[in-house]
């Protein structure tokens, strides 16, 4: 699946979870740059993630996605592994 | 050797820097060493004793994370066991310091044993120094760190301008730093690093210390039993807030101004909390790596584990809308609470701290709550944050205050006392002297209950003063991240893209101004030295 079509997906899953119609996720974006994006809405965020795309990530990986495109790019490696 | 010490000002700091631009010139890892081992004597200079109690740690804690490290590929089970070990062996060690005490008079409170109280003398800084060791273990078993040698590790350990209160660091945001470092004398690190020390230094001399005296008085009076009136628990409880504020913060930048000289970066660890709009907000401002390292390690497995145990038993959140009272309780309240009263707990054994930590739990619950209804109410996000700020941050900074009386009251009960005082339980007074000056007002005031009193009128004007012009401070000046933001003074700060007017005025320049400026700083720091306060975090 193209980039573009997993940050369509991941930008649906964030905006029903902070129920704000207006965020657009791109790859270089971080969790400071949506407001109201703490850590349970994170968690909630990883988990649905995890579900959408039949995965599971590892504890260690999630602390350290720095960026929405290190997320897409984690889905690429586990769904390949 | 306290950071506003004569001894460590003129002494310890221009030796330790001056030999480490010296040897730095010849070879690095001479310089590197002499750091490591000036560090070490930093840590002894009160009790050598405290030495020979936290260098067995050390060993300890760089045997497990060695063998980790070799184990944690070929061998996962095994490793898995090690690192357990490794945080049992650490939580231990703390727990004997820390909580022995404080755990017996627990249990004779609960069930009426009468255990003779253990009196152990704290090694200082021992709750920082134990939980950058356990976060250490995490990162080594899951492959975040590796290749590093007992050197490397040691300097890490013992690193003096955040040994005993924090920032608590990573391995890999220091070690890169340390390897790539040059250990001379560079201008720029020198004149940033001034600048954060000395104001640093003033903050806690100037700001913070004279407070304690203002806000000891009535927390004694309470404890003692004389109730407060409405405008005495104010002065304690928003004194206490802005004495902690200022000691913290001064501190922080002490500590990131220290670590400059040397060429290192520490995290932000201190970002204008009482700015908060939200009580989520106040924790990602105040003791940021505090909150870093218990989300990381304790909040996010816990809430991570509680949701996908919802999400496989077919009960997915897909969206904050129809999240029900069961998943709000599993998956937010319980993670939430119990990592606030761990940082309670962490920050002293009494009821007082577990108090504190179970209030900014439950405060954090109604906040997460409210975020997950509000959207329901006000769909429009940007709307509603521009509207509702400055209720959002007068809740805020109130819930703060309150929960601070419970963080420096001697006991529950005088807490309690306070809060009851602060909501005008036991009256209100003024001076006399104010009052007779009053004119008609005091009348209307009396109309309204408010005794005279025969009490200092100037000491209370005093105190009144004193707060307006700290909170006029913490609330509208820009911070010392944000002066100095083109220098990143701490990991990741960057200028802001549209800076205010006032921070605009003022932004750091190395410019004659700023000499001068910085100069009177330093000189006014400098001379208020000698009252040794201890900073309040150095008991933690």
């Amino acid at each position: 699946m193209p980039e573009q079509e997993r940050l369509a997906t991941l930008t649906r899953i964030l905006r029903d979870l902070l129920g704000d119609d207006t965020i657009e996720l791109t790859m270089r974006t971080t969790r400071q740059d949506v407001p109201d994006w703490d850590s349970f809405c994170y968690v909630n965020f990883i988990v649905a993630v995890e579900a959408e795309f039949r995965i599971k990530f590892r504890i260690a990986d999630i602390e350290s996605f720095s960026t929405v495109g290190t997320i897409v790019k984690a889905i690429d490696t586990e769904q390949t592994r | 050797m306290l950071f506003n010490s004569y001894i460590f000002i003129f002494g310890f700091l221009p030796v330790t820097l001056g030999g480490f631009y010296v040897l730095g010139s010849r070879r690095r890892e001479w310089a590197l060493l002499w750091l490591a081992a000036a560090s070490l004597l930093f840590y002894a200079w009160w009790r050598p004793l405290n030495v020979l109690l936290i260098a067995p740690s050390i060993l300890i804690n760089y045997g497990i994370s060695r063998f980790l490290e070799r184990n944690a590929q070929p061998r996962p089970g095994l490793a898995r066991v090690a690192l357990v070990a490794g945080i049992v062996f650490n939580l231990c060690f703390l727990g004997y310091f820390k909580y022995l005490t404080f755990g017996e008079q627990a249990l004779n409170d609960l069930f009426g044993t009468s255990f003779i109280l253990t009196q152990v003398v704290l090694p200082l800084g021992i709750s920082f120094i134990t939980f950058q060791k356990i976060a250490f273990l995490l990162d080594v078993h899951a492959g975040r760190v590796t290749h590093f040698t007992f050197r490397e590790y040691a300097l890490f350990v013992l690193f003096f301008p955040q040994l005993i209160a924090g920032p608590i660091v990573h391995y890999r945001e220091m070690m890169p730093q340390f390897k790539a470092v040059s250990c001379r004398f560079d201008a720029e690190n020198m004149s940033v690093g001034l600048t954060l020390f000395f104001f640093g230094l003033a903050k806690k001399l100037i700001l913070a210390d004279p407070l304690s005296s203002m806000v000891g008085t009535p927390y004694d009076q309470a404890a003692s039993g004389v109730p407060p009136t409405i405008i005495n628990a104010w002065i304690a409880a928003l004194g206490f807030t802005l004495q902690i504020y200022f000691d913290f913060s001064g501190y922080c930048d002490m500590a990131l101004g220290l670590a400059r000289f040397f060429g290192i970066k520490l995290p932000v660890n201190f970002n204008s909390p009482l700015k908060a709009r939200s009580i989520i907000d106040f924790w990602s401002r105040w003791h940021v790596t505090l909150t870093r390292f218990l989300t990381a390690y304790l909040y996010v497995p816990m809430t991570l584990a509680m949701t996908r145990r919802r999400m496989a038993s077919g009960k997915p959140i897909r969206s904050a809308r129809d999240m029900g009272a069961s998943a709000f309780i599993t998956v937010l309240a319980m993670p939430t609470i119990l990592t606030m009263l761990v940082s309670g707990v962490w920050h002293g054994a009494g009821y007082t701290f577990l108090l504190w930590g179970l209030l900014h739990g439950v405060l954090l619950c109604i906040n997460h709550a409210w975020r997950l209804i509000r959207p329901r109410i006000w769909r429009n996000t940007a709307s509603y944050n521009r509207r509702v700020a400055p209720i959002a941050f007068l809740l805020t900074f109130i819930s703060v205050v309150f929960a601070m009386a419970m963080f420096r009251a001697p006991s529950v009960g005088t807490a309690v006392v306070l809060w009851k005082g602060m909501i005008g339980g036991y009256g209100a007074t003024l001076p006399q002297a104010i009052l007779s000056r009053l004119g008609p007002i005091a009348g209307w005031l009396q109309a309204l209950g408010v005794q005279p009193a025969w009490t200092s009128g100037s000491l209370l004007l005093t105190a009144t003063a004193r707060i307006l012009v700290l909170l006029f401070i913490a609330l509208a000046l820009p911070n010392t991240l944000e002066l100095l933001a083109a220098y990143e003074p701490a990991i990741g700060i960057k200028p802001a893209k549209a800076p205010g007017f006032l921070l605009g005025l003022t932004v750091w320049q190395p410019n004659r101004a700023w000499a001068v400026g910085l100069a009177g700083i330093a000189l006014a720091g400098v001379l208020s030295l000698g009252g040794l306060h201890e900073f309040i975090y150095w008991q933690f």
